[in-house]
């Protein structure tokens, strides 16, 4: 059935009104011709068949209104020429009432029914075609590369399938939508307050109202599984708004699947971009560490050679001893400072990890000292610090290099003799370290930018450097979640004061004591 | 080198790839009296290492062909040679693996003469005195630690350590001179099951330091080698 009716669709489908209809009586005329010759031999009811056939093949072919038609036109011709007394519409048996009242109604049931069944087919029909453009431009996204691909694809599955307007709305980052790239073309006007509805809540806004302004009237959410990636804003082209409305299902499907490939093609580029980051990392270590093997190798020999000459048997000349010693100080400062220059480079390259742990804090002031030796061999270094000052958690090689770095400044700024002095205590949930000299402070309006790499207190100055000290030291207390300042003390001198987070230590058990030992010693 | 028991030259091996620090660490070693070897490579030093059996052998751990630890792990199994490894600063965890698997001490390079001396000669010191017989009394500084008694006396008056803290100074007092890593002081103190409790190590230390020094925060004896361990230094 579904079938025939497409078949003669295809060719009847055509037909203006006026055509089926004079189809329809030429059909009902024909019948009466084929059935005149036949009244000798057929009963009344058999006649009755053909027309009844007839208006049965006009209800499938020409649709209802011509079915109608037939009907009538078949009961009058049918009472005008069979029916005694032939050739008036009078009627002599009440039967035949029932007779044309049956004709009528199989007429018109008849019509409708393959009226309704064609709408169906016709409906199925453009339903398949419209799932066939749902699957192409699935398939179509599956293969996008590029965000503005997907929009392209979108619009025009909209446009061409459901004779709709739409422009799609991305996150700009910063909480907003904004429409994505490629649209320039859409004239739609968008009610940005309806598309972030849409998006926070990921539920489709529809306002009526909208829909003649030339705005869009419904958004929306383009919902991936992980989050939401935008908004589609659509409007009926030409105002077709209960059509738009019956293709919400088919809409919301495009709009997932829309979204499923954007947040495809974000996903292929977080990859791209983690292993491009991945490579350059890898290569700014190797660089870092052969680097760092290249630029020490030779200040190695160089500072051991210059050592070895100062301390050769037989002894230098006096000026020659003078040149070798200044020799070994230049090496070991640029080896300073090659050393600043990597960590710094490190520190920026968030290679280093800390390595915390609990430790009381002289420890790394002693080694500091230590570690400096010549450099401050002319300035005492005095520590206050309370003898039970809690442990705190730190990195002591990091830690260990802001002091060095701190008391090697403050050495380096003060006249010899002068003390250094380091005085550690807690205050609000910190420990509190300053460092201070006797020198002549820094410049005043210059505390801040010293923590910037390569700014120096005065710029052109005989004392060696190139600032790049504090600047580390700020980034390892910045990265142990403390702060630090620079300032001149009331008495003169310079103060650099940093703090690292007091936390709560691990206890020490307290350790049993014999108490026999204790009568022995 | 009067010191040295024997009174014959000891010998020294340097690996080391770089010609330049090989020729001052060889002329300033043998200003102090050693016969020095040289090798570039460390299939070269340990050719070197069994031919002349080196009383000290200066290791650098960054060679071209192969990773110093190995060299340091086939030079224990038959030799108990000191062994002074050369490393640059930020490589932390190459000088802890290398003194746990047996090296003695390290230079942080770019280093001196004077202080490449002296840790040889320390080294040496301790190698020679291996065949001496361990006396109870040790004296630093004005401190007097009888072994045998377990007394320890500073500045003529008795100091009150306890249990833990005497172990701990025993730990320092056997190894002078010697780099010892947290770990190998916390098995030696606390036990094997204790090698994860550095702030113990620590706080321990500081109670010496503040028995013991005359400025607890400016160690002369007990010296924090930072990131790697301790070191005793009389």
């Amino acid at each position: 059935m579904w079938f025939i009716s497409k078949k003669q669709n295809s060719a009847l489908s055509l037909l203006a009104g006026w055509q089926r209809i004079a189809l329809a009586v030429l059909a009902c005329a024909t019948t009466t011709l084929i059935a005149m010759p036949l009244l000798g031999h057929l009963d009344l009811a058999n006649i009755v068949m053909l027309f009844l056939l007839t208006v049965l093949l006009i209800a499938i072919s020409l649709g209802l209104k011509s079915a109608l038609l037939a009907a009538f036109l078949s009961v009058a011709l049918f009472d005008f020429f069979f029916v005694p007394p032939r050739f008036t519409f009078a009627v002599n048996d009440g039967q035949y009432l029932v007779t044309f009242g049956v004709m009528l109604a199989v007429a018109i049931i008849t019509g409708q029914l393959t009226a309704g069944l064609r709408q169906q087919a016709d409906a199925s029909d453009t339903e398949a075609l419209r799932t066939r453009a749902l699957y192409e431009m699935a398939r179509d996204l599956s293969g996008a590369l590029m965000v503005v691909q997907v929009v392209e694809i979108t619009r025009n599955f909209l446009r061409n399938v459901l004779n709709a307007d739409a422009r799609i709305l991305l996150p700009d980052g910063t909480g907003g939508l904004q429409p994505c790239a490629g649209q320039e073309t859409a004239r739609l006007q968008i009610e940005p307050r309806f598309a972030i509805i849409a998006y926070e809540h990921g539920v489709p806004v529809e306002s009526t109202q909208l829909a003649s302004s030339g705005y869009a009237m419904l958004y929306l959410p383009l919902k991936a599984p992980m989050r939401m990636r935008g908004v589609i804003a659509v409007a009926p082209s030409h105002g077709q708004m209960e059509y738009l409305h019956s293709q919400r299902e088919r809409l919301e499907t495009m709009a997932s699947l829309a979204a499923i490939a954007i947040e495809r093609i974000h996903y292929v580029d977080v990859a791209q971009r983690t292993q491009v980051q991945i490579v350059s990392e890898r290569l700014r270590s190797s660089i870092l560490s052969a680097l760092s093997h290249d630029l020490r190798t030779p200040l190695t020999a160089l500072v051991g050679l210059a050592d070895s000459l100062t301390v050769s048997r037989p002894p230098l000349g006096e000026v020659a001893l003078e040149t070798a010693v200044s020799i070994r100080e230049q090496a070991e400062r640029l080896a300073g400072l090659v050393g600043n220059l990597l960590d710094m480079a490190r520190l920026h390259a968030g290679e280093v990890t800390l390595q915390k742990e609990w430790q009381p804090i002289e420890e790394v002031i002693g080694s500091s000292i230590k570690l400096l030796g010549r450099a401050l061999a002319e300035h005492p270094v005095k520590v206050s610090l309370a003898s039970d000052f809690p442990l705190l958690e730190f990195d002591a090689i990091l830690i260990e290099r802001v002091f060095c770095n701190l008391l090697e400044n403050a050495a380096k700024y003060s006249p010899s003799g002068t003390p250094v002095e380091i005085e550690v205590q807690q205050r609000d949930g910190f420990a509190e370290v300053a460092v201070s000299d006797s020198g002549e402070g820094f410049v005043q309006d210059k505390c801040n930018a010293l923590f910037e790499m390569f700014v120096r207190g005065v710029p052109e100055s005989s004392t060696p450097g190139v600032g790049l000290g504090l600047a580390i030291c700020s980034a390892i207390i910045e990265a142990h979640a403390g702060t630090i300042t620079a300032a001149n003390r009331p008495q003169g001198g310079a103060c650099v004061t940093f703090t690292l987070p007091l936390g709560v230590p691990p206890t020490i058990e307290e350790e049993l004591i014999p108490q026999t030992k204790d009568h022995q010693s | 080198m009067s010191e040295m028991t024997s009174g014959q030259t000891p010998s020294v091996l340097v690996v080391e790839d770089e010609k330049l620090i090989r020729r001052f660490v060889r002329t300033s070693l043998e200003e102090e009296g050693c016969r020095v070897f040289e090798a570039g490579t460390l299939t070269q030093g340990l050719i070197e290492s069994g031919n002349h059996k080196p009383d000290l052998v200066i290791l650098d751990l960054g060679l071209p062909d192969g990773n110093g630890i190995d060299f340091i792990r086939d030079l224990r199994g038959w030799s108990d040679a000191p062994i002074l490894v050369l490393s640059a600063r930020s490589h932390e965890k190459d000088k802890i693996q290398a003194l746990d698997v047996g090296a003695d001490d390290y230079l942080t390079k770019p280093f001196g003469v004077g202080e490449l001396r002296a840790r040889a000669r320390a080294l040496l010191r301790r190698q020679s005195r291996g065949g001496e017989e361990a006396t109870p009394i040790l004296v630093f500084g004005d401190v007097t630690v009888d072994l045998s008694r377990r007394v320890v006396i500073r500045n003529g008056e008795p100091v009150h350590l306890t249990p833990i803290e005497f172990r701990l100074l025993c730990a320092f007092l056997a190894n002078t001179g010697k780099v010892m890593t947290q770990r190998h002081l916390l098995r030696e103190v606390w036990g094997p099951s204790c090698v994860e409790s550095n702030h113990y190590l620590r706080v321990y230390v500081g109670h010496l330091r503040q028995k013991l020094e005359d400025d607890p925060t400016q160690p002369k004896y007990f010296l924090t080698e930072t990131g790697v361990g301790y070191r005793f230094q009389p």
